[in-house]
């Protein structure tokens, strides 16, 4: 065992803050310091900025495009990009469908949609919560019929994350309604921007709407927009979930929000004196770093096991939730009296903030609520127990 | 000791829940809310029902009730998310003047409290002193026939739709109280929503004059009745909060019933059933700290009194985060959205733990009292 990072790694480390400092633009890194809302434009603009320097699939082998960077490097990245204040990247299209087509798709598929998703030239969305079926999955209800040389789908998909924005999506649905749960699935690429397609906006507890409900009606899709098998999506989906929770730890957004933490604490008075000094709040900031030093290794030990990450992902998803939801909570706190005002229109960097306190203020509360998400997208802390005693356990 | 309600105070509160359960629905929290201003025919609601007067003494045209029926009503108040400035207004206010020795003031104010004629709000707070109570920039000077009042305060919970103001300044370097009619000249209010859908408001006085008669108290006195007037909102505060735990802590019961996963409803899976095992109990524990608050309420010895009203807070605001956080998790993605009643339960209970003095104010406070 040696615990020491390695020249190169060190190396790497430099390299990746150079690039940060060099060409994350500035109102970027204001956004994601002073929590407000990002909009399309902004996740576009450090895409593309990515993708222009060869960066824009850091977790891609080189073959398809990517950086072919090694889990640890990949970590490395997402950390230093995090705490330099850069939008997080959108795992749509980098670690969902992406990963499925470069291991089930064929060729044609990829040769189309991988240089797409590297460039942002589509927005991906990911079809497969339904109204009746969250952590139970497997009981959706999406039909899709073939007729001819295409697919006519009928359904409703929810909490389709930025689905306002996507031009694309991997769908979930059932085609063959005879069979039982998971057999009967398949995954199809549905073109967003066609009739009978209906995207609601869900606005959620922090006044954003970037969940929506997604209706389909009548909604074509060819068959060459089948991915891998018919009545196999079942496999992809299980496939592509492994890839969204190995990065699920949220550790990158952690290391940001222990530093506004603690520069909140700096800069918030109380009697003449700065809420740093406060035995109370400074315990519960070391004991929090304290935490976050242990995730980040945890995260580490998973990435640097070459095995499958498996289960242990569900490690880091409980224990990154809580530490996220306990970050906010904790900033919160500490915003105090500041965060009493509050109305969704002063979450966005152009708004005029109408509230007594700094401009930071609404966006405590704000995101305390919102990342409540964090114990229940993803599957529930809940289920990722489950599969903790399991498939860990064995019990 | 006696637990169960007396049939008065049955009666009252039975009353209080058909009010709410008919007017305080969620498409009526939610349009009252938007409108952002205080609603005056749900404002009479609760009048004619003696919210209002509940504290006022019988002299007055109240009902002189006690600690104990306060926090039966409001209990129901928070079952029924109630967003009126009942606890600014009708406790902390009220207890206030009621206890203070300026008659001309008790006269006017508290009669006109218990008829529903008028609101009033406490400002005490100052910037960049978080939750402490004694003035330091807002400044009251003698005049010949009156006080000249200059200063800033903030979060002043329920200041617009308020007739007059309890302010509390410096007056030759000791603490006084005014009572500043709303609509003085140099009264500036500066109104905005806060993040559990009620309104709070920064207030400047610039060169306001005021009459002989408005000073309230001054010095020990002063301090004293503010504490008092305090501990008996974090009192109310605590007991709405509980009810807004009891009713909560329903409805995701009841949720749990009907939704359905992996073939049964959700409520037959044992981790979830330990969940709402454990809300019940914190909701119950923080009743029961609730009454030893209201108990306090009537001990002789002010720092024995506000030590147990902290150590309720601290308790109830605990119970609080985990009962509003508990919700969510098990409404799972719906709990997430604005469309529920759940998540502006959880907005109140979060709430909570940031008015009259947080957690780590009132730990504080519960160690200098202790000694």
């Amino acid at each position: 065992m040696d615990l020491t990072w390695s020249a190169q790694e060190h190396a790497f480390r430099e390299e990746v803050r150079t690039f940060l400092s060099a060409n994350l633009p500035a109102e970027l890194r204001a956004k994601s310091f002073a929590h407000y809302r990002l909009e399309r434009k902004d996740y576009m603009q450090w895409h593309r900025i990515l993708a222009d320097n060869g960066w824009g699939a850091p977790s891609w082998p080189k073959e398809f495009g990517g950086t072919g960077w090694n889990p640890l490097e990949r970590l490395i990245f997402e950390i230093e990009s995090f705490k330099a204040g850069a939008p997080r990247l959108l795992p749509f299209g980098l670690s969902m469908i992406g990963p499925v087509l470069m291991k089930f798709g064929n060729q044609k598929q990829k040769d189309y949609y991988l240089p797409r998703i590297i460039n942002m030239d589509d927005w991906w969305c990911q079809g497969y919560s339904e109204p009746g079926s969250g952590s139970d999955l497997a009981s959706l209800k999406t039909r899709a019929e073939r007729v001819g040389d295409k697919y006519i789908i009928n359904g409703q998909k929810t909490w389709t994350t930025l689905a306002h924005y996507a031009d694309w999506m991997f769908c979930l649905v059932r085609t063959d309604p005879a069979a039982k749960a998971q057999r009967g699935i398949s995954m199809v690429l549905i073109d967003m921007k066609q009739p009978g397609v209906t995207v609601r906006p869900i606005r959620t507890l922090d006044g954003g709407a970037d969940v929506n409900e997604v209706w389909l009606e009548n909604v074509e899709a060819p068959i060459e927009n089948l991915v891998g098998e018919e009545n196999n999506g079942w496999t992809y989906a299980k496939y592509l979930l492994g890839h969204e929770r190995s990065g699920i730890a949220g550790i990158g957004h952690c290391h940001r929000e222990l530093a506004i933490l603690k520069s909140l604490a700096e800069r918030t008075m109380a009697s003449g004196e700065s809420l740093s000094l406060d035995s109370r709040v400074r315990d519960s900031i070391n004991r929090i770093e304290a935490q976050v030093l242990a995730l980040e290794m945890m995260v580490l030990r998973v990435a640097a096991d070459s095995s499958d990450p498996g289960p242990k992902a569900s490690i880091l998803k409980i224990r990154g939730s809580e530490l996220q939801m306990e970050l906010a909570r904790l900033q919160l706190q500490v915003a105090g009296v500041d965060a009493w005002p509050y109305d969704p229109d002063w979450m966005h960097a152009q708004a005029e903030f109408h509230g007594p306190g700094a401009d930071y203020s609404p966006a405590a509360a704000a995101a305390y609520f919102d990342m409540r998400k964090t114990a229940i997208y993803g599957g529930t802390n809940e289920v990722q127990k489950g599969i903790i005693a399991k498939q860990i356990i064995g019990v | 000791m006696d637990f169960s309600y007396s049939e008065e105070q049955r009666m009252l509160t039975d009353s209080l829940r058909r009010l709410v359960t008919d007017r305080w629905t969620y498409a009526d929290r939610r349009a009252r809310q938007k409108a952002g201003v205080l609603d005056q025919a749900a404002w009479a609601n609760l009048v004619e029902l003696g919210v209002g007067g509940l504290l006022v003494p019988e002299e007055f045209g109240g009902f002189g009730e006690s600690p104990a029926t306060m926090l039966a009503v409001h209990h129901e108040l928070g079952r029924g998310l109630v967003s009126e400035p009942v606890i600014s207004s009708a406790v902390m206010a009220v207890t206030l003047l009621a206890n203070c020795s300026n008659q001309a003031l008790k006269e006017r104010w508290l009669t006109a409290h218990a008829e529903g004629d008028a609101v009033l709000a406490v400002a005490w707070q100052e910037e960049g002193e978080r939750y402490a109570s004694r003035p330091l920039c807002t400044r009251a000077s003698v005049t010949a026939d009156g006080f000249i009042l200059d200063g800033r305060k903030v979060q002043v919970w329920h200041a617009a739709g308020s007739q007059a103001l309890i302010v509390s300044a410096v007056l030759d370097g000791e603490t006084a109280l005014f009572l500043v009619p709303a609509d003085c000249a140099g009264v500036t209010i500066a109104d905005y929503p806060t993040f559990d859908g009620s309104r709070a408001s920064t207030v400047a006085f610039e060169r306001v004059v005021l009459s002989t008669d408005s000073l309230i108290a001054r010095g020990a006195q002063a301090q004293s009745l503010l504490t008092l007037a305090l501990d008996f909102g974090i009192t109310a505060m605590c007991a709405h909060a509980c009810g807004a735990m009891e009713y909560l802590t329903e409805s995701t019961i009841q949720y749990l019933k009907t939704r359905k996963q992996f073939g049964q409803p959700l409520a037959a899976f044992q981790v979830l059933q330990h969940r709402l095992a454990d809300m019940l109990t914190q909701q119950e524990m923080a009743i029961s700290s609730t009454y030893v608050a209201t108990v306090g309420l009537a001990e002789q010895d002010a720092a024995r009194r506000s030590r147990l009203v902290s150590m309720t807070k601290v308790e109830v605001s605990c119970a609080a985060r985990f009962v509003g956080e508990s919700a969510v998790q098990l409404h799972g993605g719906m709990g997430m959205t604005d469309e529920l009643e759940v998540g502006d339960y959880f907005k109140r209970l979060t709430f909570i733990d940031m008015l009259l003095g947080d957690t780590n104010f009132h730990l504080q406070r519960i160690q200098d009292l202790g000694n």
